[in-house]
């Protein structure tokens, strides 16, 4: 596009912003670590949190994206005398544990989503049941978006199975972002402009203070 | 004296011969026959073996059957990796033919990536193609080119077909007459031993002052443990097509001659046996 740098985004950028990115994360508690390689030679970040899913919990229950689920549901579930209630709340509410690893892909020089959903049993997710679970309207935003689908890949780090979200035209959004932020003299974080776009996609969301 | 072009022949037509047995958990309504394959170095198990499916399923109650998966030894084996990269990595220095354990329950969803279908091998398999022209040409060759050429690339893969695959992937070996060879070199590196399933980095064909690396300068920037040796011997051998190239072969040489048709170099080190 005329007038756009292409913003490719080296690895030394891509390790300093997911340190400040990691920092801003620990201050609010928002769960991000950094984890590195066995052999040390490569660093992602990392997240893990829980989700339940059910028609019959209620709807602050499900909101909650924290170490908190857990305490939260058995609140709920001492709250209530009836036994047949409590069956209730249990039968109905699944735990689905999502991990999410942001790595750099040196080929095409982009940061990468990886994701993968199971059930507390260990049972993993279909891509089938992750879609089902991506709010409707991001759902549209994810089949006009510029990438490739969600596919199923190997995780070059740890050589698992990994959900894989990767926008084949990412420098295209980014080079916007980053353009107008340089004309302004602010100084972005890639990585928290990047997430921000892509992340409510896979149900991953950015509070606000990260801006 | 050989042609460059022989090589490129040479790898397009390296076959394995494969013994294929189905786990013994396996229920079957009689007894399951060994089936003899020779596999293709270059392509995909689940793209190669419709027959040992076929011949499997035969003795086997429909509802028992679900998605197909292969394992040598205790490990499954990556479909996704090409076939002649996973025999180097696990088991070149055994005795011919390959044997391989087919299953049909107990998917090992912690290992494997799923197959449903022909359409799931042709997207990873242009996925690398598109990777491996990323790290050459900025990928501006694969995307110069038009749908009915991909195509073509996996429809020769997929029919074994080597003029129709290099009629096109030719292009993808070129380079502008002003360099003397790719951007990057489109490499893997693959050790049974580690977590890490492969090394991966940029690395440039061509050093500063204009003189091509070799195989050995690639080895000792991204993996030197392979070619250090412990104690004066030599305990690892670095595999390509199940030959141990020279390391002093040029690295563009090697990209351009012995590519997978995905157009990486897969290259595996193994232990050197002991005899």
């Amino acid at each position: 596009v005329a007038g756009e740098e292409d913003f490719f985004l080296e690895e030394k950028r891509f390790k300093q912003d997911c340190e400040e990115f990691i920092k801003h994360s620990q201050q609010i508690g928002d769960g991000w670590e950094w984890r590195t390689s066995k052999d040390f030679a490569d660093g992602y970040l990392s997240k893990t949190h829980f989700q339940i899913t059910s028609r019959n919990v209620s709807p602050d229950l499900k909101e909650k994206n924290n170490d908190n689920i857990e305490q939260t549901l058995f609140m709920h579930v001492e709250e209530s005398l009836d036994d047949s209630q409590v069956d209730g709340v249990c039968a109905a509410a699944e735990v689905i544990r999502y991990e999410y690893h942001v790595l750099y892909s040196s080929s095409y020089q982009v940061p990468v989503l990886y994701f993968r959903a199971c059930f507390l049993d260990g049972r993993p997710l279909t891509l089938d049941e992750i879609w089902k679970s991506v709010h409707a309207c991001y759902q549209a935003r994810l089949l006009e978006g510029p990438w490739d689908t969600i596919t199923q890949q190997e995780h070059p780090l740890l050589g698992q199975p990994f959900f894989v979200l990767h926008p084949c035209r990412t420098n295209e959004f980014m080079s916007s972002v980053l353009t107008s932020s340089r004309k302004e003299n602010r100084r972005t974080n890639y990585i928290t402009s990047w997430l921000s776009f892509v992340g409510p996609v896979v149900g991953l969301n950015l509070p606000l203070s990260y801006a | 004296m050989t042609d460059d072009k022989d090589v490129l022949r040479d790898v397009w037509f390296g076959r394995i011969p494969t013994c294929f047995t189905l786990y013994q958990d396996e229920i079957t309504e009689r007894e399951a026959e060994p089936y003899y394959l020779l596999l293709p170095r270059i392509s995909y198990l689940t793209l190669v073996t419709d027959k040992v499916k076929k011949h499997f399923q035969k003795v086997m109650r429909q509802e028992e059957v679900t998605e197909i998966w292969f394992e040598y030894e205790g490990t499954p084996l990556k479909w996704h990796y090409p076939i002649g990269l996973l025999f180097d990595l696990h088991a070149s220095n055994t005795a011919l033919p390959w044997s391989i354990t087919v299953h049909f329950k107990n998917f090992p969803e912690k290992d494997l990536l799923h197959c449903h279908s022909k359409d799931v091998i042709e997207a990873h398999f242009m996925a690398c193609i598109k990777e491996a022209d990323a790290l050459k040409h900025k990928s501006q060759v694969i995307n110069e080119m038009q749908k009915k050429d991909h195509k073509q690339l996996w429809m020769g893969l997929q029919n074994d077909k080597f003029e129709q695959f290099w009629a096109i992937n030719r292009k993808l070996m070129e380079y502008p007459p002003e360099d003397s060879g790719f951007r990057y070199i489109p490499f893997r590196i693959y050790q049974a031993t580690t977590e890490r399933p492969f090394i991966q980095k940029l690395f440039r064909p061509i050093a500063a002052g204009g003189q091509l690396h070799t195989l050995g300068d690639l080895l000792k920037d991204v993996c030197p443990s392979a070619i250090t040796p412990e104690d004066g011997e030599k305990k690892t051998q670095v595999m390509i097509h199940g030959i141990e190239p020279m390391l002093e072969t040029p690295i563009q040489w090697l990209s351009e001659h012995m590519s997978y048709p995905d157009n990486f170099l897969h290259i595996s080190i193994i232990p050197r046996p002991t005899d």
